[in-house]
């Protein structure tokens, strides 16, 4: 076999890429692998031993990971998937070989046995015929043009170009076991993030599709749990949400709900943490592996090595479940990096202590108390911190080190309480490995010391002031009083000094009579009250506080404003590697769909990205944590419309000026741009998504002129009690055109230009949308696939029959049916009747 | 076996011995008082000694009787005596710990009623021996320790703290106790740290062992390193922190609830007789009045933590939702409470318990706002010698809040806002606030609100000038804190002002009679100070241009109350005499105020004249004002926002002194270990084999 035979036309991966949805019922490639499904897998798992003769340990084949709980002792390394993809393709390979040799490959290739030979030209597929396409037909077809075919697939598979979304496409699609069990090990070797995109489908095939699917996908998810704490969480946590719209019965025996309890039983550990208790000094022969070997050098570097030394029951007391999310205080000494069977705990402890705090702020009825006890609640939370707990939302590794509690605020909500809470993290290499920073008491940062004295991030816990159970041992502790300084108890310490002016020194009632030696100052009392009202005058724009909308103000202080400000007044704000995030707690929702239109706008963000077309939304991060709670990253330096206008009692056009300044200055222009290119965005996305429920309260505008739709709540096939309202394509008020510059203004054509390009680079990676959708489907009970023609009228809104030209009187119509739409005013109306939202 | 059989046996010989006139009990203490070695005749005397249910009386009686020459004569025994109760708390059987517990106690009692007079020295040889008297005492405490500490019987634990607090109050003046040496020397902070840590034991004994705490930190204070000083400054573990600020806050939070039921009580006779009894409803009723001096220990622990322990300020700003909860009508029996104390752990256990029972009208409350409420209660009658107090601790421990950081940060923090119902003396001159239409707001407008009702209600012939000295000071600290921080705060600074020059006029039209008490020019100068922070620095927290044109109104508006001071501190300047130099010191802080009012006088009459208008309207002044800001020049003064830092010694440490000894002598008459019913105590033990 040649190099050159391997490679691939790009037209036609493209098709490829395309085709395995397109194709999906009618027809199904097949390698010619052994095809009975008893025998499908067995090349594959009898490649493995062979494969992962190079490891030190003996593995048991591949095939015992799908089938055994308890006895699961192998690590499968990306090296052993690896190889073992590759014996399957050389298999696979010989096969072809021979069929090739009774065969030659001399005809049109048939791709995925869609019914339609492939025009040599490379134009488009007609697709209108392909539901229509003959069974019979297509057998004997298939037969004839098996080997052919697999070559195409191989080729495709082996290829460059085929990346995870083709990968999940074929193993959706594709009805061959052996497909589905290459690509579950070809799964391996794509980079993690690139999976993790994917990870709602796989686990939602994992759940809902047959065992072949399931038995594909399992070596994968399994090898990652052992490898991360957060990936089994987000696995237990998805599979939990994915599974509940099952019946109960069959929930409990699902396969979906065995690995969730496999998880989070921590079963799962890597095995090479286990290899390493055994031995506790790691043996020269048998170099631990390289993450491994890091986390012991750097235990070996902090101060705190005594950890390591710590006999097992020590160990043992902080198992129980209440305390595993303490901090460490009572005994600073205790470091639970080594604690393995809490892996999991703190994190899920954490997480439950969030939702607890939603729960029981839904009981109370007014927004005030709600503040109130959520920051009570958030203070207590904080005794327990830092500790081995994330936010799963963030990009980096951290661990959470306090809530500032009073920053904490509740949003606006009917009979839910969702609370937004900032939390302070500090960056680490990996939260798995990395200790645990010790607790600085509340009110260090204000003591003796000054910031500059502060230890750096590695306070060691010797360091600490000495807990009461230990004796004090005041050399050792300089905040500790030595036994001859018990006189300065009385004397408060000097603080820190902001303003030289403002140096307290010891006041003596002197001073003004001593002044009068001097030479006396003397000052305006114009210019004090001058300077008075200037500084009022200066202060960026805030919003009022309103007991009736806390989030408001709190959501209108810039961010970088907000983060200096809490990292001020943190005693761990001194440390480079403090980092401030925030969250959305939501306890009673369901954030599934959320999920999805989440992934379905990071898709669009990237194919748009990828065509250049400069249309700007925000996607927004989701966790789902069960079927109703999750959180949400939220969208900072953004509010709501209505706050805008409710705050500022100004029209939208008004409050730009008011922000970024008058119509001709740079600022204004850029913030147009801004909001014409987000406006775009979500208008196609409203309209491809089918996004209802668009009120003024789910539109935020950042400082930035960007809006951004929150709420995702109502897509696809649901809408909002149903009331017929919201019949236009998007929100396009008349404020929004006159924010654009009305609607013979340039930036409205530009615009609708936007929308125009959009759509078409859309529409050419369509496929790459559908696939996230409907690989949801499977199993859901979510409103949005309410009915059996969601994906059909979804793969509708792309027009994939129209040209650019008609394409192009599509958009208008919808700029014009949205801006006459009076449902739209109506529906605003409404929302003000029944919301209060302006 | 054989012990069960023993005791069988004792147990049949002390129902027989019932009989005479004596219980055997009492004969056996007579035995130790008969100078002979008890164990001479029955060798297993001490056994069955503590087997037998304690006569306190009895005994205690017996040891006071004592002369001098008695004492030395039976000294050994009463020192075998001491030995072997140490000795039988270590015993499994809880009925010997209990009995011994209990003799121990009669004896420190005992043995100090009798020698008032006697030297620490002797009475540590009476009890112990010189010898010995170390390791007794680190046997006892060790015991003490291990008993606090296990996992043994709530009500043994309950017995050990009431020894300990007996033997902390054997001497009116504590630092005079020199068994505490050895308390101090075998520490039992730990526990008492422990008992606060863990939810159920704080429960059951928070009070006693916050109330042990609190006098333990006082012995010796002053002249000796106290470990317990030492120790509690350092402590930094939350959960411990919070138990003891959760023991305070229910102890107040009780008072507080008391006394609103006992004002709501008198509700119906108060409006009837509103007219005739206005001010003195609860002055006049001596009998009903909650005593305050229950609480006095409670408010020394709080001020021990506040004063000492820079973490515990956090907790002064935790809220425990569940304490208002909680809080069920029992009896306040203030030594050993019955009443549940925060049955509710604040961990995760209460974070998973899904439900809790909401009063959708509850305020979330935390410790400061709960002290405050106190503070406004107790500083509404200053008469009372005991509430003087209080008042006064209320006010340190307010002045040590303000002072802190942290605690101006929570205070001034814009996102944690309460109502805060401050209790208000009525007074005929003004309606009483509906309670409702407190606005929440941040905490410092409570604390400011708190001061200005104290200064607006005390202007009376017993004037209590240091509070009032404390009082400014605390607002003057946190118009400080307001300044360095530029906060604005959006108060009603009106009413501090105009309650501020109320003051003023008060010490004016009192001058002799006040003059011949206290230095009211210190006061005066603090005052005008005051003034001055607005006038010169009101640009760096006032919060709106207007509020800086109200002060200048505010000012020329009561210019007769300033023009009057200035003329007497200047007479009395001029004159000499001791107050020559303080006066002065307040004609100097005069000058920016005489110049504002000489400054826009003038400005009104011609204002008034051209206008042809006889009496201004308020927005006409202020129009003047405003209008003549640019012409006028102010004197920078130095140290405006400069403040003494609060400190114990020496200036308070008379007041602690006597503080200490009130509570010890309360404490003390309120311990009573009798009130632990044996009934009780054998039901409870009466199971063991």
């Amino acid at each position: 076999m040649g190099d050159t035979e391997l490679e691939l036309s790009p037209a036609r991966l493209e098709e490829l890429q395309k085709s395995p949805s397109s194709s999906s019922t009618s027809t199904t490639s097949s390698l010619s692998l052994p095809s009975s499904p008893s025998s499908g897998p067995r090349p594959l798992t009898s490649s493995s031993p062979s494969a992962s003769e190079g490891l030190p340990t003996s593995s048991p084949p591949l095939d015992v990971i799908s089938e055994g709980v308890g006895e699961i002792s192998l690590v499968i390394d990306t090296e052993v998937a690896k190889k073992a993809c590759q014996e399957v393709l050389q298999k696979v390979k010989f096969l072809k070989t021979d069929g090739e040799a009774s065969s030659p490959s001399s005809e049109p290739v048939l791709v995925n046995g869609t019914a339609h030979p492939e025009p040599a030209d490379g134009g488009k597929p007609p697709k209108i015929n392909e539901e229509e396409a003959e069974p019979v037909k297509n057998v004997r077809r298939r037969q004839k043009n098996n080997s052919s075919k697999q070559s195409w697939l191989l080729r495709l598979f082996e290829s460059k170009l085929f990346d995870i979304s083709m990968a999940i496409s074929y193993l959706y699609n594709s009805k061959e076991p052996g497909v589905q069990a290459y690509i579950g090990n070809r799964l391996f070797s794509f980079r993690n993030e690139d999976v993790d995109f994917y990870l709602p489908q796989l686990l939602n095939m994992y759940i809902h599709m047959d065992e072949d699917v399931g038995d594909a996908i399992k070596p994968y998810v399994v090898h990652r749990c052992r490898q991360s704490i957060n990936f089994s969480l987000q696995c237990a946590w998805l599979l939990g949400a994915y599974s509940s719209d099952m019946h109960i019965s069959t929930q409990r025996h699902s396969r979906g709900t065995k690995l969730r309890k496999i998880i989070l039983s921590d079963e799962l550990k890597p095995s090479s943490q286990r290899i390493r208790r055994e031995v506790p000094q790691p043996p020269l022969s048998c170099p631990p592996p390289l993450h491994h070997g890091q986390a012991v050098s750097e235990h070996s570097l902090s101060p705190s090595k005594r950890t390591h030394q710590r006999s097992k029951s020590d160990a043992t007391v902080s198992i129980s479940l209440s305390s595993n999310l303490k901090r460490t205080a009572s005994n600073p000494k205790v470091e639970t990096s080594q604690d393995e069977p809490v892996r999991l705990t703190p994190q899920r402890e954490f997480i439950k202590s969030l939702m607890g705090i939603g729960k029981r702020l839904a009981t109370l009825p007014t927004k005030e108390q709600k503040t109130q006890r959520l920051i009570s609640e958030l203070s207590l939370l904080n005794h327990k911190l830092p500790a081995r707990v994330w936010l799963p939302t963030a990009a980096f590794d951290h661990h959470v080190v306090r809530v500032p509690h009073t920053q904490a605020v509740v949003l606006n909500s009917k009979d839910k309480a969702p609370y937004l809470i900032y939390v302070e993290v500090l960056e680490c290499e990996n939260f798995e490995t990395s200790s645990v920073p010790v607790r600085i008491p509340e009110t260090r940062i204000r003591s003796t010391r000054s910031v500059e004295n502060l230890p750096d991030c590695g306070i060691t816990p010797d360091q600490r002031a000495s807990s009461f159970s230990t004796v004090p041992n005041y050399d050792n502790d300089d905040e500790a009083w030595s036994v001859d300084d018990i006189g300065e108890l009385q004397v408060e310490l000097p603080e820190i000094h902001t303003n030289s002016c403002d140096n307290i020194s010891q006041f003596s009632v002197d001073s003004i009579t001593s002044q009068e030696s001097k030479e006396p100052i003397f000052i305006a009392a114009g210019d004090i009250r001058r300077r008075l009202s200037e500084q009022l005058a200066h202060t960026p724009t805030t919003f009022k506080r309103d007991p009736e909308d806390p989030s408001a103000v709190a959501l209108k202080e810039p961010w970088q404003e907000k983060v200096r400000r809490i990292r001020e007044g943190s005693p761990y704000g001194h440390l480079p590697n403090w980092r401030l995030l925030s969250v959305i707690v939501k306890c009673g929702d369901d954030l599934r769909q959320e999920l999805l239109a989440y992934q379905v706008l990071k898709q669009l963000q990237i194919i748009w990205e990828q065509e250049r077309v400069p249309l700007w939304i925000k996607p927004y991060k989701i966790l789902v944590i069960s079927s109703d709670s999750g959180m949400i990253e939220p969208v900072v330096n953004a509010v709501s419309i209505h706050q805008v206008k409710k705050q500022s009692q100004l029209s939208l056009l008004d409050y730009f000026r008011q922000e970024h300044g008058d119509y001709n200055t740079e600022e204004f222009l850029t913030a147009q741009r801004n909001f014409v290119q987000s406006c775009a965005g979500y208008c196609l996305i409203c309209y491809l998504l089918q996004v209802k429920d668009r009120h003024n309260g789910n539109i935020l505008l950042d400082s930035e002129g960007h809006i951004i739709h929150i709420d995702f709540g109502f897509i696809l096939s649901s809408s909002p009690r149903n009331l017929g309202f919201e019949t236009s394509a998007f929100k396009l008020t008349s404020e929004f055109v006159d924010v654009m510059g009305g609607l013979d203004g340039d930036m409205f054509n530009y615009y609708k230009m936007l929308m125009l390009q959009g759509l078409i680079a859309a529409r050419k990676h369509m496929e790459k949308v559908i696939q996230i959708v409907e690989i949801m489907q499977q199993g859901s009970q979510l409103p949005c696939f309410h009915g059996s023609s969601t994906i059909r009228n979804l793969k509708e809104r792309f027009h994939m029959n129209l040209t650019e030209e008609q394409l192009q009187v599509l958009v208008e119509q919808m700029v014009d049916g949205s801006m006459r739409s009076i449902t739209t005013k109506l529906y605003d109306g409404f929302q003000y009747l029944t919301n209060g939202i302006m | 076996m054989a012990q069960t059989e023993k005791k069988a046996g004792l147990l049949r010989r002390t129902a027989s011995s019932k009989k005479p006139l004596k219980e055997k009990v009492v004969l056996m203490y007579d035995e130790i008082f008969a100078k002979e070695d008890p164990t001479k005749n029955n060798p297993r005397f001490w056994d069955e000694l503590f087997l037998m249910k304690v006569n306190l009386e009895y005994l205690e009686g017996k040891l006071e009787a004592l002369d001098g020459d008695e004492v030395m004569k039976i000294k050994d025994n009463i020192n075998s005596l001491f030995h072997h109760c140490v000795q039988a708390l270590g015993e499994e059987h809880q009925i010997k710990v209990v009995n011994a517990l209990q003799t121990l106690c009669a004896l420190f009692r005992g043995v100090h009623q009798k020698n008032k007079s006697a030297t620490g020295f002797d009475i540590i040889n009476m009890l112990m021996g010189f010898d010995k008297a170390e390791l007794r005492m680190k046997e006892l405490m060790e015991s003490l320790d291990s008993l606090l500490c296990g996992d043994g019987s709530e009500s043994l634990k309950s017995l050990c703290l009431k020894l300990l607090l007996c033997l902390v109050t054997v001497t009116d003046n504590i630092s005079q106790n020199t068994i505490l040496e050895y308390v101090m020397i075998n520490s039992i902070f730990e526990a008492i740290l422990q008992i606060l840590s863990d939810v159920s034991s704080r429960a059951q004994h928070g009070y006693d062992a916050v109330v042990l705490l609190a006098l333990l930190v006082n012995y010796r204070k002053y002249e000796s390193v106290n470990p317990y000083i030492v120790k509690l400054s350092i402590v930094d573990d939350e959960p411990t922190l919070d138990g003891l600020g959760m023991v305070i806050h229910h102890a107040l939070t009780e008072y507080n609830r008391q006394y609103k039921d006992k004002e709501e009580e008198n509700q119906g006779g108060f409006f009837s007789t509103l007219t005739s009894m206005v001010g003195s409803m609860f002055i006049a009723d001596a009998d009903e009045k909650l005593s305050v001096q229950t609480n006095e220990a409670i408010l020394l622990a709080l001020y021990e933590a506040v004063h000492l322990n820079r973490n515990f300020i956090t907790v002064l700003a935790q809220s425990h939702p569940e304490i208002d909860i909680a809080t069920t009508p029992a009896t306040p029996v203030p030594a050993s409470p019955t009443t549940p104390l925060g049955t509710t752990p604040p961990s995760l256990d209460m974070m998973n318990n899904p439900e809790l029972p909401l009063d959708p009208n509850l305020q979330t409350s935390n410790l400061l706002i709960t002290f405050l409420k106190y503070s406004s209660i107790i500083m509404q009658d200053t008469k009372d010698e005991h509430r003087l107090n209080s008042a006064r601790l209320c006010l340190i421990i307010l002045t040590c809040i303000a002072e802190d950081q942290y605690a101006d940060a929570f205070l001034h923090d814009d996102n944690m806002n309460f109502r805060v119902n401050l209790h208000r003396m009525p007074m005929r001159h003004r309606k009483k606030a509906a309670d409702k239409n407190i606005p929440s707001r941040p905490l410092v407008c409570a604390v400011l609100d708190l001061m200005v009702e104290f200064v607006v209600t005390h202007m009376m012939k017993e004037f209590p000038m240091d509070l009032y000295v404390r009082c400014v000071q605390i607002i003057h600290k946190l118009i400080c804190y307001q300044k360095k921080c530029r906060i604005r705060m959006h108060y009603t600074w009106r009413d501090l002002w105009s309650a501020l020059i109320n003051l003023l006029k008060f010490l004016l039209s009192n001058e002799t009679s006040l003059l011949s008490k206290h230095n009211i020019f210190q006061l005066a100068l603090q005052v005008v100070n005051l003034f001055n922070m607005f006038i010169t620095y009101g640009d760096t927290f006032l919060p709106t241009p207007s509020s800086y044109d109200e002060l200048y109104y505010e000012i020329i508006r009561m210019h007769q109350v300033f023009d009057n001071l200035y003329c007497m501190v200047l007479r009395v300047s001029t004159n000499a005499g001791q107050w020559k130099e303080p006066a002065s010191k307040v004609t100097h802080a005069l000058v920016n105020v005489r110049a504002i009012i000489n400054h826009f006088n003038p400005k009104i009459e011609s204002y008034a004249a051209v206008n042809h208008i006889s009496q201004l309207s308020e927005d006409q002044v202020l129009e003047v004002v405003r209008s003549n800001y640019d012409t006028l020049t102010l004197k920078l003064q130095d140290g405006l926002d400069q403040f003494e830092r609060y400190s114990e010694q020496p200036r308070e440490a008379g007041f602690f002194k006597e503080l200490v000894r009130s509570i010890s002598l309360n404490v003390r008459k309120n311990v009573s270990l009798s009130t632990m019913s044996q009934d009780v105590l054998l039901k409870e033990f009466s199971s063991i084999s």
